[in-house]
């Protein structure tokens, strides 16, 4: 008898319920703005939707100039967007990225913007904060774990390109060996992973080109010069390098250059656009370099956190990427304002 | 005062010929390793590639040098790496903002050997084991460093130092720079140990210091001395490095380099407890260590694989230690 009034109970509760959730919903439709309304009417809906947000930003490090600048823009951005940036700096450090994160995750910023060291480390934690509402934005290397957004480069594309490149000059008919070097970063980033998975993929397809050497430099320029040193020493014939970070591969370059083959072995790199990369371009010591331009991305990873914040959907409710825009340096169409510097006054 | 050589005949629980002492071991192994590379590995024997081998070792070589002068003395420098960074990074970094390339070596070397004297300081004076006053040293040094004179983790050197670059990439008669400089850095310290009278007095230091301190060598002082030098080269070591790649990045100091130099010393018969070993003993250590990396790299070998290996190399390396020098109630007081 009990449980039959209960039975009808709950059979009459869900769709009051949901009735109830329809209403609130319809409430939250025209409590935004219709398309009639004034600019000044916007921007305050905006404001009340930004206005003292909190948005945490845990990098793998500062002090690179692909760290520093995307942290210089996003403050920038923060500034103008009327939200609190909060910047952890584990100093490269494992432990310290993921202590940062769970520490970051229970005092529960609206947005949490994570660079991974590799697809692992914050796994759990990405899904512990998704959990508690938060929006989670990954920045160039992905986990494991997806989130609400992806914001960087598109690693397979990248490695396809400079694999396309390399075809090109060095494949069938350039009347070279076909001999090529990859200079691996640290073998368990996402950033590595793809990279190598998109330019062997691309050179597969040209049965003259032979990978003589694939190591990791764990994004090191001294690890990629001494490899380049004995990689040279057995291939003096090598017809291109590929290092999967420019400032990883200056080492190679230097290498290159140390043994009088500037020009002989093409230099190739990908990465964020910085000063030192136009620097090589313009000497020569990179024969090509793709860049994704870090600055774009840091307004890119804000541009989304305001997205998130404004759009009021659930953490975790969506899997999004934007995918930088690569484009490549040469010395026919240089122009020094392609590079960034770091502006003076540092991060903090 | 134990010398250079330490003959198994005085060890307990000899498992080796009697006179043979840990560096032989070594350089027998280096030899076999080379022949089989010699015979299994095209391109490894080749003139061009011994001196790359030896190049690409050269710097690991000279820090080996300065961290062999104080395990020879009985103690340890934690914090070489952050000297090796963060003195050429400073020295980069004045020579970019257009101080003379000399004024600004002179106070990268400056920098680092107050680092040295910190160290000597801790140590000697309030008597705080080795292993922990460089171990924190080392991190304070790099955390100030960071706040305060260096701009992010890499440093340039500032186009048109020809000259200077020539230190990592030049070459003398065919001879790569590092490798000439690695060789002459070894002949000093060779010299200064076995042919001066503070070379005798960091063996005995090593050896015993309540022993040496009651023999009326200034064991304080010496510690100081001990310690800058360690600095100094390894300051050096860092500028070899800045030449051959052209940028200093100082994240070195959280790479396992510091491991690979231990790896080096103690490989090579410099033991743990003190007073023996010689720079003979490093230049054995790192030609083994460099024919293993050069023969891996050849055959592609993957990075996990190479971790491997040289993990079983220091372990072996500290067994034959431990044959060779069992521990007894002297030398297993370790930080006074």
């Amino acid at each position: 008898m009990l449980k039959k009034t209960f039975r009808t109970l709950s059979m009459l509760a869900l769709p009051l319920a949901s009735g109830a959730l329809l209403a609130l919903g319809a409430q939250a439709q025209t409590a935004d703005l219709a398309g009639g309304n004034s600019s000044a009417e916007l921007k305050q809906l905006v404001t009340s939707k930004l206005k003292g947000k909190t948005v945490a930003w845990v990098p793998t490090t500062l002090g690179f100039p692909l760290t520093d600048m995307w942290t210089h823009v996003m403050k920038q951005e923060a500034e103008q967007m009327g939200v609190n940036l909060v910047v952890r700096d584990p100093a490269f450090n494992t432990t310290a990225q993921l202590d940062a994160v769970t520490a970051l995750v229970a005092s529960k910023p609206d947005v949490l913007i994570v660079h991974n060291f590799n697809v692992q480390l914050l796994a759990k934690q990405l899904k512990a904060a998704e959990d508690a509402g938060i929006y989670v934005i990954q920045v160039n290397m992905v986990s494991n774990y997806k989130t609400d957004a992806y914001v960087g480069a598109d690693w397979e594309q990248i490695g396809r390109m400079v694999g396309e490149e390399v075809v090109a000059s060095c494949g069938k008919g350039s009347g070279s060996s076909g001999k090529v070097a990859v200079i691996q970063g640290q073998l368990t980033s996402a950033a590595s992973i793809e990279q190598l998975k998109g330019f062997t993929t691309a050179v597969a397809k040209d049965p003259s080109i032979k990978i003589v050497s694939s190591q990791a430099a764990d994004w090191d320029a001294t690890k990629a010069n001494n490899l380049t040193t004995s990689v040279l020493q057995q291939h003096p014939d090598l017809c291109a390098t590929f290092g999967f970070w420019g400032t990883m591969q200056d080492g190679a370059a230097q290498a290159v250059k140390a043994a009088g083959k500037v020009g002989k072995v093409k230099v190739y790199a990908s990465g964020e656009g910085s000063r030192q990369d136009c620097n090589n371009v313009n000497s020569g010591l990179f024969h090509k370099f793709l860049n994704y331009n870090g600055p774009n991305q840091g307004r890119a990873i804000m541009q989304q956190a305001s997205n998130l914040l404004q759009s009021g959907r659930k953490a975790g409710s969506a899997r999004m990427a934007f995918y930088s825009t690569p484009s490549w340096i040469t010395k026919d169409n240089f122009d020094p304002a392609v590079c960034f510097d770091v502006p003076k006054a540092k991060a903090k | 005062m134990t010398t250079g050589r330490t003959t198994i005949a005085a060890a307990k629980g000899a498992f080796l010929p009697r006179h043979v002492s840990q560096d032989q071991v070594v350089l027998a192994v280096t030899v076999v390793l080379v022949l089989f590379f010699s015979l299994f590995l095209t391109g490894f024997a080749s003139t061009g590639n011994l001196l790359t081998l030896a190049r690409n070792v050269s710097v690991l070589g000279i820090l080996s040098l300065g961290m062999a002068i104080v395990v020879i003395a009985r103690g340890l420098d934690l914090s070489q790496i952050v000297s090796m960074a963060v003195g050429p990074a400073f020295a980069m970094n004045l020579a970019g903002a257009g101080m003379p390339l000399g004024l600004a070596l002179a106070a990268g070397l400056g920098l680092v050997v107050c680092l040295g004297v910190f160290n000597g300081l801790a140590i000697a004076f309030l008597e705080i084991p080795a292993l922990f006053t460089t171990l924190a040293s080392g991190f304070l040094a790099y955390g100030l460093a960071r706040l305060t004179i260096l701009n992010g983790f890499i440093a340039y050197v500032p186009p048109g130092h020809e000259g200077f670059v020539f230190l990592g990439q030049g070459a003398v008669f065919g001879v790569p720079m590092p490798i000439v400089i690695f060789a002459a850095v070894a002949l000093l310290v060779h010299l200064l140990m076995s042919r001066t009278s503070i070379g005798r007095f960091i063996y005995a230091h090593g050896d015993s210091a309540a022993a040496a301190s009651l023999s009326g060598i200034p064991v304080r002082p010496l510690t100081l001395l001990e310690y800058m030098l360690c600095a100094a080269i390894a300051f050096v070591a860092g500028l070899v490095a800045a030449a051959s790649t052209s940028n200093v990045n100082t994240q070195v100091i959280s790479s396992t380099l510091i491991f690979d130099v231990i790896l080096v010393v103690v490989l090579g018969g410099i033991s743990l407890s003190g007073g023996r070993g010689s720079v003979w003993s490093v230049v054995v250590g790192t030609a083994l260590i460099g024919t293993l990396l050069n023969g891996m790299t050849i055959r592609n070998m993957d990075g996990t694989l190479q971790n491997i290996v040289k993990g079983l190399v220091l372990l072996a390396a500290i067994l034959i230690d431990n044959r060779l020098h069992p521990r007894d109630e002297e030398t297993a007081r370790q930080g006074e």
